[in-house]
């Protein structure tokens, strides 16, 4: 049994049941300094585990302008409920009645993203009609991957790890930039990555397949890099020219170096940004439309992982 | 269309191709401020192309090793950060490099063809003139002379800082002097106002929502006054300020850009040409400044600010400032009301002011809606009723406010005004990008929406020069004072008043 067991969702707020909400949202309103006062941007809505909502729990003390509702899956049909001024959270609710807690807890004034920490995927059918985007986060990424594959004509998909490649997705399009790279990309027949999540690593892979249409041709070794960060370095070459991309030994930028027949052509250092959860939401939050890239990234995955 | 396919759907972007920027006056105040500290933060954010390079151009001899130096010292000066221990600004440095020379030397401009073709002669090359005004002449034509403004493959571009001249005839001979080395498309004359974000979301404001443009005309709105406060005075350029005045260095171009930017008719695409053309028909719709023949026009007040207090010091008034002639009719201070001669804005005026030491730093434009025609409160209410005001705050706290009437809560019908509030700092997170940063990047890619075309510097000048001739023709007559601290001279409220309204406090 998790520690976090007995640490309820929310560090502080009214406790209540879930018909007591507005009454709740009224008494943490009255005579308080909100702590957003002056409007709020989006709903951000996060289901999964308890162990897991509590991860999230901190990154949305970081989020500005974020309405959240944070609800635990569980057995409970009468689960215990925290309110305070910026979230409610929900502890326990059984699986089949997420849908329902998350359509009467929905703004429609505010757009909304559905985080999605884990869980049986089924409820992500309900959550596609519900929220403007999902955006899926667990460990084991393959069954909310196949479904959500079904469901991209009805919402809006992204993946954190996807997120987590943004940096690095740009840094591959800017070496692209240079036309001699460009010219030599179409014969590149090896490419290696050295990642500590293999999933993420996957992922790059098959963005790079579906955008640059690679088919058969190019060797890809993916190489697991135990306890390193998500993604350690990308190498694609063809023995004369090369892409290198590489987390520096600080782990806060990457480098990448371009080499055009066996000589540098040019090389680009720049932040890797900051990798934390709240960070990465603020990142999704920004965007409102489908993110076709990875839906053709998605689709050239192995469905069977 | 992307140029390759690993660019669709990228969340950061644009970048530009490879690039040198080679700027000139790279020991300066502007590039130690603004320019470097900025190109840290595009280099950071990924904004800057795999192939980059800086090329720091001025008289000083620094060398390599020295600009770089500079580099460190200023983005830990004004961004906070630590570039030995900084990785993104250890690459960044090693692009560095600098040549030292006197800008109308042809043997500079030599040596720095030599240097571009070693960075890449098919790059793209921005140059950005950050030296006086008295130079530009100078080194556009050796520019020209060596044959650096033109290339078979990549791209040249120029960026000119204000002021674009000093009168109309003046502007007129730099755009001529420009043209004659660089087409209009490669010119990009920066006005750092553009680049603020809220500027930018004025026309977004308007021409992306249904409900603000149908009232965004001479039916509802009584009037709009524009202002551009700042606290500090003079400070170390008054050998340029003594010859400037605040007509020439705010109203000529910040003031003018924000007023076309919000009598503008909508354009019909978000081009650059669209929007600047939209800009321009708004611009010669403004009324002659000046009319008559003799005498001061009535629509224009210009004061000087006296000693007096601000932000908590006692601080001296303009005369008295070093450099500042003791009998200087300098205007620090200028306010004025303008008509635009257009079907949308016929009989609204508009109130421009802008100065040095007033109580506090601030730009903003506020719209002022009419009253409603019947006062059906006013029999219930002991208040009355205000005006639905727009606020857009262009800085320090960028972001859209709303007033409007609200019953307060209570037994009796009683109304106040309420404030609704939209700030960019608080409402999407993140970090909102100096002006600069975005500036330089739309020049790298090309993009010149937010910058000033001629014939619209052209245009401001063409208003503003009669009334600097109307001024010169007075004589050294002093002109009013405003006690620093203060919210200009009496007579600027004597000009609201005449029309029966009233500036607003800030």
């Amino acid at each position: 049994m998790s520690t976090h067991a007995s640490e309820p969702l929310l560090p502080r707020g009214i406790e209540t049941s879930f018909a007591g909400i507005d009454a709740a949202f009224a008494q943490v309103g009255h005579g308080q300094r909100l702590r957003h006062p002056r409007g709020l941007t989006a709903t951000v809505i996060v289901i999964g585990p308890r162990e897991r909502l509590l991860e999230a729990t901190d990154a949305l003390e970081h989020l500005v302008g974020v309405r959240a509702i944070l609800i635990a899956e569980g057995a409970e049909t009468a689960p215990t409920v925290r309110v305070t001024d910026y979230a409610i959270a929900i502890d326990g609710l059984r699986g089949d009645y997420i849908n329902n807690a998350v359509a009467a807890l929905r703004l429609s004034s505010l757009p909304s993203l559905a985080w999605w920490r884990g869980g049986a995927s089924a409820s992500l059918e309900g959550l596609a009609d519900l929220a403007d985007r999902l955006v899926l986060d667990t460990a084991d990424p393959q069954a909310g991957w196949n479904h959500a594959r079904t469901l991209l004509d009805r919402a809006a998909f992204t993946d954190l790890r996807w997120t987590r490649l943004t940096r690095w997705r740009a840094l591959m399009a800017h070496l692209m930039d240079i036309p001699e790279v460009r010219d030599a990309a179409a014969s590149m027949t090896a490419l290696r990555v050295d990642a500590g999540d293999a999933h993420l690593a996957h992922l790059f892979v098959a963005w790079l397949r579906s955008s640059l249409e690679w088919g058969g041709k190019l060797t890809v070794d993916v190489r697991n890099a135990p306890g390193g960060a998500p993604l350690e370095a990308v190498h694609l070459g063809n023995g004369r020219q090369g892409l290198t991309l590489r987390l520096m030994p600080g782990r806060t930028c990457i480098e990448a170096v371009a080499s055009v027949d066996g000589r540098p052509g040019a090389s680009q250092t720049v932040s890797l940004g900051d990798q934390g959860l709240a960070a990465l939401i603020n990142e999704e939050l920004r965007i409102r439309a489908r993110d076709v890239a990875f839906e053709k990234a998605l689709a050239a995955l192995d469905p069977a992982g | 269309m992307h140029d390759h396919p690993l660019l669709d759907g990228l969340r950061i972007e644009p970048t530009p191709g490879p690039t040198s920027i080679v700027i000139f006056g790279a020991s300066g105040d502007l590039t130690q401020r603004k320019l470097l500290p900025a190109l840290y933060h595009l280099s950071r954010g990924q904004r800057l192309p795999a192939r980059f390079t800086v090329i720091g151009v001025a008289r000083t001899a620094l060398g390599d090793d020295g600009f770089r130096k500079k580099f460190r010292d200023s983005i830990k000066e004004f961004a906070g950060v630590d570039a030995e221990s900084d990785d993104v600004a250890a690459s960044l440095t090693q692009r560095m490099f600098y040549m030292s020379g006197e800008l109308d030397e042809p043997a500079l401009y030599d040596r720095l063809a030599v240097r571009l073709r070693e960075n890449g002669g098919d790059h793209g090359v921005l140059y950005y003139l950050a030296i006086p005004p008295s130079a530009y002449r100078s080194v556009v034509e050796r520019l020209g002379a060596a044959g650096l403004t033109a290339a078979e493959r990549g791209w040249r571009r120029i960026i000119v800082e204000k002021p674009f001249g000093t009168d109309l005839h003046s502007a007129r001979a730099l755009n001529h002097v420009l043209h004659a080395h660089f087409s209009e498309e490669q010119v990009f004359r920066i006005d750092h106002y553009l680049g603020k974000e809220t500027v930018q979301n004025l026309m977004v404001f308007r021409f992306a929502n249904g409900m603000f443009e149908p009232i965004w005309n001479r039916r509802y709105i009584d009037h709009v006054q524009i202002t551009a406060a700042e606290t500090v005075g003079v400070e170390r350029r008054a050998a340029y300020y003594e010859g400037a005045g605040a007509l020439r260095d705010m109203v000529q171009n910040h003031l003018m850009q924000l007023l076309t930017l919000v009598a503008m008719e909508p354009p019909i695409a978000f081009t650059a040409e669209s929007v600047r053309d939209r800009k321009m028909d708004a611009l010669l719709s403004v009324q002659p400044l000046v009319d008559g023949a003799h005498g001061p026009s009535p629509r224009i007040v210009r004061a000087q600010y006296a000693a007096g207090w601000v932000l908590g010091a006692e601080v001296p008034g303009y005369r008295s400032e070093p450099g500042v002639a003791p009998g200087s009719t300098t205007e620090t201070y200028v306010a004025m009301r303008l008509h635009l001669d257009n079907w949308r804005w016929a009989g609204v005026p508009f109130y421009l002011r802008t100065g040095k030491r007033l109580p506090k730093r601030t730009t903003e434009i506020a719209i002022q809606f009419r009253r409603p025609p019947m006062q059906i409160f006013k029999r219930v209410s002991p208040t009355s009723v205000s005006p639905n005001l727009l606020i857009v705050n262009v800085q320090p706290d960028e972001g859209i406010s709303v007033r409007f009437e609200a019953k307060l809560p209570g037994t009796r019908m009683q109304l106040a005004p309420v404030m609704m509030n939209f700030r960019y700092g608080t409402a999407f997170g993140g970090t909102v990008p100096e002006a600069y940063e975005t500036l330089l990047l739309d020049a790298m890619l090309g993009e010149p929406t937010l910058f000033a075309r001629h014939d619209f510097v052209e245009a401001s000048w063409a208003l503003i020069t009669p009334v600097l001739e109307r001024w010169r023709s007075a004589g050294p007559k002093p002109i009013p004072q405003y006690e620093a601290g203060e919210w200009g001279p009496a007579e600027v409220d004597v000009l609201m008043a005449e029309d029966g309204r009233r500036w607003r406090t800030l």
